[in-house]
């Protein structure tokens, strides 16, 4: 009975369950991804590239974890503010305290199931694609990944079912704390909002000083200012959400533009949820600054992976030994913007170089003491050092040559001395590119084929830059990775947040949206004002976290060459999946309120 | 004649093709002239809420014509019928329906806002309908802020505001106190007699039918008896109506 009386309180409330069991869905996916992406020992073992970006999936599945954690307790609280009445009619009709605790905890726990459950599916799809796109693009082996992977199963699984008991117990308790006849009456009419121009002006004042001790904490203290942060930036929003969101309200209600049509009506609308989603809007705000800030931190590294294989001690995008006819035509495909030329012999126990071709075209190398990320100075090796194995010169000629050459010593000799080395030789034309990644299949190519014909180049393949980029390639991968779906995963908990705040409001507006089509107002303009309404809920905390983006990247400016480049780009896929919230949202309530 | 409601056989049936069907209205026929104070009595069930669905448009009837200020109200459609409910009639209700989040001024303005009428006409418009039914003082509280009574008055303010052709009353004194009650019925009268409103009350209250000039019995979707005041005191009727209800509900 009790199974039962659950399974229908699920399916008559099944559309504001579906808002948090989508929430839930993709939390637990993602999650699963995670693990699934940093458990897999065989793949791991395989892939060595990939080894750091383990490390970064696990980190994931813990932030992860912990928001997940506030999103649910979050969640069932307003799912619970739903259910308050038909389970206050279940003890009036005489249920026992306890019986009602089960139902509620056996509620929360069959949706909790449900969704890891799917999510796991979910998530083994997701796994594999993104292992499948992870190795396209670090060139690993695939075969090995097994995206329903037991151990991430299990993890998967054990720790969403602890998240649910923990909210069943707590939903439960809350509940049973009320009295019944609180619970039936529980007060739907909106507060009527003191007007108080001074205390709104000295919290608004406060809210933003507080925003910009925050964004000021960040960029100045490290870690102790991050916490400072945390704590200032979350008052700070509380009470520009308060304060000065109601103030402009208020200015607006007075203005000649709020006596036509609906307007009055959307911003009473507003200024009654504003005050009475202070708390949710400022966790949205930040949850959104999350999610953005993942997705274009995860994307800002993906960026700068070039920048930084500049900044490897070697100067030249691609080194070429005796290029062979198709080699040639290859380097052809090139942007070239240098071509240098060299040539050397090897005896038993020296390599031997030409002066005069260094003369004429000095070898480049990157001045390790001008140089930082992004930006890189090239000098012109001295030739007189080149000889010097205590030289900076001397490690970069040596750097050149074929490694298992490197351990014999370089000797730089004139034209004439040059001519009388016997021994075979090897011409190494050395090239930059004007950019390296357009080049990339191109340099991959000419790698590749320079490694079969020489093998040893693959024993110290991170003096090549294409090899060097290709681990930096593996690790930021797994960090674009996690911030973008990191950032999906916030967001989905957020925009959850906020549809479920409004659709629980919505029952109430039901009454009021009847009376406006009772006195006349056209069909379109009671739809136009359900979108601006819905459509100010949700921009308000999405300016708000844009804001705090802004300036928390600074704070990345320390470890990233350019946290600001291009970032439009993660921007604006934010943006597109935060409207696709907003238009189902809107067309939740709006099915809701206008139902005839 | 000069009728300002003309019901023409109206018929309304409830329930589709492969559904069981309950008739509501079965050709009803009536008419309401200009600056006539009408009522509408019988027992619930009676197709009396049907009937004022239909006449304010929130409801079609299935057969029938329903003119209402000379506009054959049956054939709008979409943006005319919502026009034709915020310019033409006026509405009070049992439960007020106020917007509890705006003031009691915002309230009684909202049709002519809808109209786009200019703020500089919607507030003396406001001014001078909240001074004839004498809620001035309190046109900045809100609705919680006030008494039955009070919300009542602003209803009727903000159904009067766009001067429509009729106002229509579902019992609008279901929620309030007798003296309230009285207040407001008194009202009404005071507008129909002084200010030629045009008022059709919905209701099953003998003594709020009492007011009226002429009263219309629905019985079983069809109006079984009329009843005119003529030249009667009001409490004289007000036996009449008992009487009435007495035989009728026989």
């Amino acid at each position: 009975m009790l199974i039962k009386l659950a399974l229908n309180g699920i399916k008559s409330r099944w559309k504001d369950y579906l808002v948090l069991f989508s929430g839930l869905v993709i939390a637990s996916a993602i999650f699963y991804m995670f693990e699934a992406l940093a458990t897999n020992q065989n793949f791991i073992k395989q892939n060595t590239t990939i080894s750091a970006a383990v490390i970064i999936f696990q980190l994931g599945s813990i932030l992860l974890a912990i928001i997940t954690l506030v999103y649910i307790l979050y969640a069932n609280s307003f799912l619970m503010t739903m259910r308050q009445r038909t389970y206050a009619t279940y003890m009036m009709l005489g249920a026992k305290s306890g019986k009602i605790g089960q139902l509620i905890f056996m509620e929360t726990l069959i949706i909790g199931v449900v969704a890891t459950l799917i999510g796991i599916v979910v998530g083994t799809g997701l796994a594999y694609g993104v292992g499948t796109l992870l190795m396209q693009r670090m060139g690993g082996a695939i075969h090995s990944f097994q995206p329903l992977y037991p151990l991430a199963v299990f993890i998967t699984l054990a720790f969403f079912m602890v998240l649910f008991l923990i909210a069943a117990i707590i939903n439960r308790r809350q509940l049973l704390k009320q009295p019944i006849l609180k619970l039936l009456h529980s007060s739907n009419t909106p507060t009527a909002i003191k007007h108080r121009p001074v205390v709104w002006l000295i919290e608004a004042i406060v809210g933003v000083l507080l925003l910009a001790t925050g964004y000021w904490a960040m960029v100045h203290l490290g870690v102790l200012g991050l916490v400072l942060a945390l704590v200032t930036i979350v008052l700070g929003s509380y009470f520009v959400f308060n304060a000065l969101a109601i103030w402009v309200l208020s200015l607006l209600r007075n203005a000649k533009l709020a006596s036509k049509g609906l307007n009055k009506f959307t911003i009473a609308q507003l200024t009654f949820r504003i005050h009475d989603y202070t708390r949710l809007l400022s966790m949205v705000s930040i949850l959104f600054a999350l999610a953005l800030g993942a997705i274009t931190v995860g994307m800002g590294y993906y960026n700068q992976i070039p920048l930084m294989a500049d900044n490897a001690p070697d100067a030249y995008d691609a080194v070429v030994y005796n290029p062979t006819q198709a080699e040639l035509r290859t380097i052809n495909d090139l942007h070239v913007k240098s071509r240098s030329q060299y040539t050397f012999k090897t005896t038993s126990g020296a390599v031997y170089w030409n002066r005069s071709e260094f003369d004429k075209d000095p070898l480049l190398m990157v001045d390790p003491e001008r140089s930082g990320l992004g930006d890189v100075t090239y000098v012109k090796a001295d030739v007189a050092k080149m000889a010097n194995p205590d030289t900076n010169e001397y490690l970069r000629l040596r750097d050149i040559l074929l490694p298992d050459m490197r351990q014999r010593d370089s000797k730089v000799v004139t034209a004439a001395e040059f001519n009388r080395v016997g021994g075979p030789s090897y011409q190494v034309t050395a090239l930059k590119v004007q950019n390296f990644r357009n080049d990339l299949p191109t340099i991959k190519a000419l790698f590749n084929s320079q490694a079969k014909r020489f093998p040893q180049i693959k024993q110290d393949d991170g003096s090549y830059k294409y090899a060097f980029y290709t681990q930096l390639n593996g690790l930021f991968s797994g960090l674009e990775f996690m911030g973008f779906f990191l950032g999906i995963a916030f967001l989905a908990m957020l925009a959850s947040c906020l549809m479920f705040k409004i659709l629980s409001g919505a029952a109430n507006d039901v009454q009021r949206y009847r009376m406006l089509r009772k006195v006349g107002a056209r069909q379109k303009l009671l739809h136009q004002a359900i979108r601006r309404e819905v459509g100010v809920l949700f921009l308000l905390p999405g300016i708000l976290g844009v804001i705090h983006v802004l300036f928390g990247l600074r704070m990345f400016q320390a470890i990233m060459v350019q946290p600001y480049y291009k970032i439009w780009i993660p921007f604006s896929i934010f943006l597109v999946l935060y409207a696709l919230y907003y238009l189902i949202t809107t067309y939740l309530y709006r099915n809701i309120v206008l139902r005839k | 004649m000069n009728n300002i409601v003309t019901v023409n056989q109206v018929t309304k049936t409830y329930g589709g093709q492969n559904e069981k069907t309950y008739q509501a209205l079965k050709g009803i026929s009536f008419d309401v002239q200009k600056g006539e104070f009408v009522g509408i009595m019988g027992a619930s069930g009676s197709g009396k809420t049907t009937l004022l669905n239909i006449l304010s448009t929130l409801d079609t009837a299935s057969s029938g014509q329903v003119t209402i200020d000379n506009q054959e109200i049956t054939q709008l459609k979409g943006n005319e019928l919502a026009d034709f409910r915020a310019k033409e009639i006026g509405f009070i209700f049992q439960d007020f329906n106020l917007l509890e989040n705006l003031t009691a001024r915002e309230n009684i303005a909202l049709p002519l806002s809808l109209q786009n009428v200019p703020a500089s006409k919607i507030n003396p418009a406001v001014a001078k309908i909240a001074q004839r039914l004498a809620i001035t003082e309190i046109l900045d509280n809100y609705p919680t802020q006030i008494s039955g009574g009070q919300k009542q008055r602003v209803a009727a303010a903000r159904a009067l505001v766009s001067e429509p052709a009729i106002l229509f009353g579902d019992e609008p004194t279901g929620a309030l106190d007798s003296k309230s009650a009285r207040d407001l019925l008194e009202t009404m009268d005071d507008l129909n007699k002084n200010d030629q409103v045009s008022i059709l009350l919905v209701t099953h209250d003998p003594f709020s039918a009492s007011y009226c000039q002429r009263i219309l019995f629905i019985k079983d979707g069809v109006i079984s008896t009329q009843l005119q005041r003529g030249n009667q005191d009001r409490p004289t009727f007000y036996q009449e109506i008992l009487t009435t209800l007495g035989t009728f509900e026989q």
